[in-house]
């Protein structure tokens, strides 16, 4: 390894660039093979896309035809591949076979509404993550209550926990407004059921990172030196608790998603979740293969952001020790 | 019937429906009085269509919505006749060839054009180009029509290659759109930016979540028998998409939105009881939903073992116990609402008979039994039906009926109805390869264009043809049902067909009743359905309280 034999300030440059083009690399390998996994998988799955797009209509050789050919269904399967790298490599996905509309457009009109979605909910559960682990921590009956209260949550189907938070806080208790992506207040209800049960699996891992660096000698030193045991948990504690959670964010990004498809459905709410459901059911391949494509952006993205923050974090990461 | 006296006829029964749909009510009214202009409604919907072009919209449910701004040359009265509407007559040629439509003179579409006869025409033609339309043109009515005449600015003539009787239903029923409206880029997906001539138009469509309407003061050619003449009471409608049912009941008794459409038979009772609601339902037209023996696979393929299942079903205490009373059973291949074809003399003439079902099972040779207690033939095979149920198609309550069927074929006749629930994609494979015992359906077209699609052979347009039915008797029924422009003969042809697919043949089990469901809170008013289709209406004829 020559880079390891140079001055100290070039050899931390070119592993920085290295790092990064590497990083790059496989950014791009991911988002294609995604595309491509999609792409794939939407004309693998049972049933004939043409039959699905012909819909109740009469199914005739001369419908097939002119269906095929108004979505460039008739050409070969490779060929169909190619024209869709050579038209993604100009910005093109292509037009939604249902909605009739350039993907691009689609994805662009929802996409707000679920990174809203999805920023209040996963704030929602750091914060009550954070909360709940820093106040339980090593308490051995506030623990216990946690505990349950937190396995119910991961326990408890989305679509179940938004209908009884619409029961209870829009329909009985009139606070929130039942459906819709306007303004704050309609936001509250759907980030709450996408992010309690994420909360609930966070506040679990948090507190036994938490509990693990309560235990070890540097706390005993700092509790020595006379700092408040909330000091400690938050100014020391968390640091230690934070680093599992963020190497979590590729799961915390998926759950996300997933959960927005059955939270927007139950709320009424526009969104990426709602679309991707549509998407599948209809065999709208251009969209759901552009949804594929933007959620394996987002989800490099969203891995890299973790692995900085770890490096924030985590001083070791920064400055490896040459083997 | 003189025209006038069709008219008047319409009109009553228009108002005997609105005075119906209210009749559910446990309240009375507030504010009963005279309509008043103003405010706006919000509807809660369960659908939301995928394209907002009404010409390529292919979800009836999403048709209530788009009604406001769009609208067609004639309208219904509720048995079936046509009312003036965009058209102020037409003209059938005895041989139902040629189709001559008279326009209105005042109409214009939103961006100012005038309706005329070669706006109809640009319509007709865009409908039947296979560039525009890939899935219509070319197909079903469309199939029979030669060329769009414009005899003068306003009359319209449509000359077909053969005679086809029916293609009245689809001219005077089609939504027509101004003609620069197909030069805009969103013509595919629609919006405001696709006129049509109807009392509202499309302000702001906001996808996912709703989209609004507001009055067009000019509007003034409302079909007689509509609810009132001249502009619309509100001064602007939105239809919000809530797919849970759940929520969209929650969403109208807690004050929320004011009308919601789609109440699934199961969680009506809840709305029955609330004293600021009402809830109004209507039998639609078309063939109920029923189920389709393949006659071409499997043990099906035997009428007896069609009959024998049939006989083993008891319909009335499944719709009982699933829905209490919210659902009407239905007994033949077409809705009761279809006034002029339907064939009552079914009502009552089947099913719920086990010694009937075990006697064909015996004679038919499946007169053994397995260890689970199915019939069995003597190779020892098991009498098993399998049903494939798309699941786009399970909905209101629709699985748990073919479970209870399920159930009570094995108990009664011990016939293994297998229902599986399947993604679309693999329905149709199987509908494709045709190895499917039975299959479920239920369309919302007239009549006649029912009939054909679900009995046609599929090469000949019967696009639903779910029991694979290739009948010269069929066949000539339909042939002559279109052939014919008089309404009394077609009803004979069109009953003795019935009587034929369902009772003699036993091709098909009819179960419920297609029907629509609206509830509206009590400051809400006019609400009422379309005449003949009786699916909800535009919001035309709905006022408020000025309270509210």
């Amino acid at each position: 390894m020559t880079h390891l034999l140079a001055p100290a300030a070039r050899g931390r440059r070119s592993r920085v660039a290295g790092r990064v083009a590497a990083r790059l690399g496989s950014a791009l390998l991911v988002v294609w093979l995604a595309s491509t996994l999609a792409f794939f998988a939407v004309h693998a799955a049972p049933g004939d896309i043409v039959r699905v797009l012909i819909g109740t209509g009469p199914d005739t050789p001369e419908v097939r035809a002119a269906v095929s050919a108004r979505w460039g269904l008739d050409q070969s399967l490779g060929q169909q591949y190619i024209e869709f790298l050579r038209r993604l490599l100009s910005g093109d996905l292509g037009e939604s076979f249902v909605l009739r509309r350039p993907v691009t457009d689609v994805i662009g009109d929802e996409i707000l509404p679920t990174v809203q979605l999805a920023g209040a909910a996963s704030a929602l559960a750091l914060l009550a993550a954070t909360a709940i682990s820093v106040a339980t921590a090593g308490r051995r009956l506030r623990r216990r209550v946690a505990g349950s209260v937190e396995l119910t949550l991961v326990s408890v189907p989305d679509f179940w926990l938004g209908l009884m938070l619409l029961f209870l806080f829009s329909f009985t208790l009139p606070w929130f407004p039942v459906a819709g992506a306007s303004g704050a207040s309609s936001l509250v209800l759907p980030a709450i059921a996408l992010g309690a049960p994420i909360a609930g699996v966070l506040s679990q891992l948090m507190r036994q990172g938490l509990e693990e660096a309560l235990d070890q000698p540097f706390a005993t030193t700092v509790r020595a030196r006379g700092v408040s045991d909330l000091r400690l948990r938050l100014g020391h504690g968390l640091r230690h608790a934070a680093l599992p959670v963020v190497n979590l964010g590729g799961w915390i990004f998926a759950s996300l998603l997933g959960g927005a498809v059955i939270v927007e459905q139950v709320f009424g709410r526009p969104g990426l979740g709602r679309l991707i459901l549509s998407a599948v059911q209809g065999r709208d391949v251009p969209l759901v293969v552009g949804i594929a494509l933007m959620s394996s952006i987002a989800y490099v993205a969203c891995n890299t952001l973790a692995d900085l923050v770890s490096w924030w974090i985590d001083p070791r990461l920064r400055n490896p020790v040459p083997a | 019937m003189s025209r006038s006296a069709r008219l008047l006829a319409g009109a009553l029964a228009a108002a005997a429906l609105t005075v119906s749909a209210c009749s559910g009510s446990s309240s009375e009214s507030r504010g009963s009085g005279e309509p008043v202009s103003g405010g706006s409604l919000t509807w809660a919907v369960e659908t939301e269509p995928t394209t907002l072009n009404p010409q390529l919209n292919g979800q009836n449910r999403t048709h209530l919505i788009l009604r406001n701004a769009y609208e067609s040359l004639l309208y219904r009265d509720s048995d079936g006749g046509y009312v003036p509407w965009l058209a102020d007559s037409y003209e059938v040629s005895s041989d139902a060839r040629q189709f001559t439509f008279t326009l209105r003179e005042d109409v214009t579409f939103s961006d100012g054009e005038p309706l005329t006869a070669a706006a109809v025409k640009v319509n007709f033609d865009h409908l039947n180009d296979p560039t525009y339309d890939e899935n219509g043109a070319g197909q079903g009515p469309l199939a029979h029509l030669e060329e769009v005449v414009v005899i003068d600015e306003r009359t319209v003539r449509f000359d077909l290659v053969d005679s086809f009787a029916p293609f009245l239903d689809y001219a005077s029923n089609a939504f027509l759109i101004s003609p620069s409206s197909y030069e805009e880029d969103s013509i595919s997906a629609g919006g405001s930016q696709v006129h049509g001539t109807g009392p509202f138009v499309i302000s702001d469509v906001a996808s996912g979540q709703e989209v609004t309407f507001e009055r067009r003061d000019d509007y003034d050619w409302a079909p007689a028998n509509a609810g009132h003449q001249g502009p619309a009471y509100l001064d602007s409608v939105t239809y919000r998409f809530l797919p849970e049912s759940s929520v969209r009941i929650g969403a109208l008794t807690s004050e929320q939105v004011d009308v919601i459409e789609g109440i699934p038979g199961i969680d009506s009772a809840t709305l029955s009881d609330n004293d600021e609601v009402t809830v109004a339902r209507s039998s639609l037209i078309g063939a109920p939903w029923s189920i389709y023996f393949n006659t071409i696979f499997g043990p099906t393929q035997d009428e007896s073992v069609r009959k024998a299942f049939v006989a083993a079903v008891d319909v009335d205490t499944i719709l009982d116990s699933i829905y209490q009373g919210e659902r009407t059973r239905a007994w033949s291949s077409l809705n009761a609402s279809e006034t002029q074809f339907y064939q009552p003399a079914l009502e009552g003439s089947f099913g719920n008979d086990p010694d009937l079902a075990n006697e064909l099972l015996d004679a038919a040779g499946w007169s053994g039994r397995d260890d689970e207690g199915f019939r069995t033939n003597t190779a020892g095979e098991r009498l098993t039906i399998t049903l494939f149920q798309g699941a786009s198609y399970v909905f209101d309550g629709r699985d748990t009926v073919l479970q209870a069927v399920q159930a009570q074929v094995k108990d009664v006749a011990g016939i293994d109805f297998d229902v599986q629930q399947v993604d679309d994609g693999t329905w149709a494979e199987h509908y494709v390869a045709n190895d499917y015992g039975a299959l479920d359906n239920a369309i919302i077209e007239p009549g006649s264009a029912s009939l054909q699609w679900h009995w046609l052979p599929k090469e000949l347009g019967g696009a639903v043809n779910f029991s694979n039915i290739d009948e010269d008797q069929v066949t000539t029924w339909l042939t002559q049902g279109w052939s014919t422009p008089d309404v009394a003969t077609r009803a004979a042809i069109y009953q003795d067909l019935q009587t034929h697919v369902v009772a003699e043949r036993a091709y098909v089990l009819p179960l419920v009743e297609s029907e629509a469901q609206v509830a509206t809170r009590d400051h809400v008013h006019g609400f009422r359905f379309r005449p003949y289709y009786n699916d909800p209406e535009s919001a035309y004829d709905i006022w408020l309280d000025p309270a509210s």
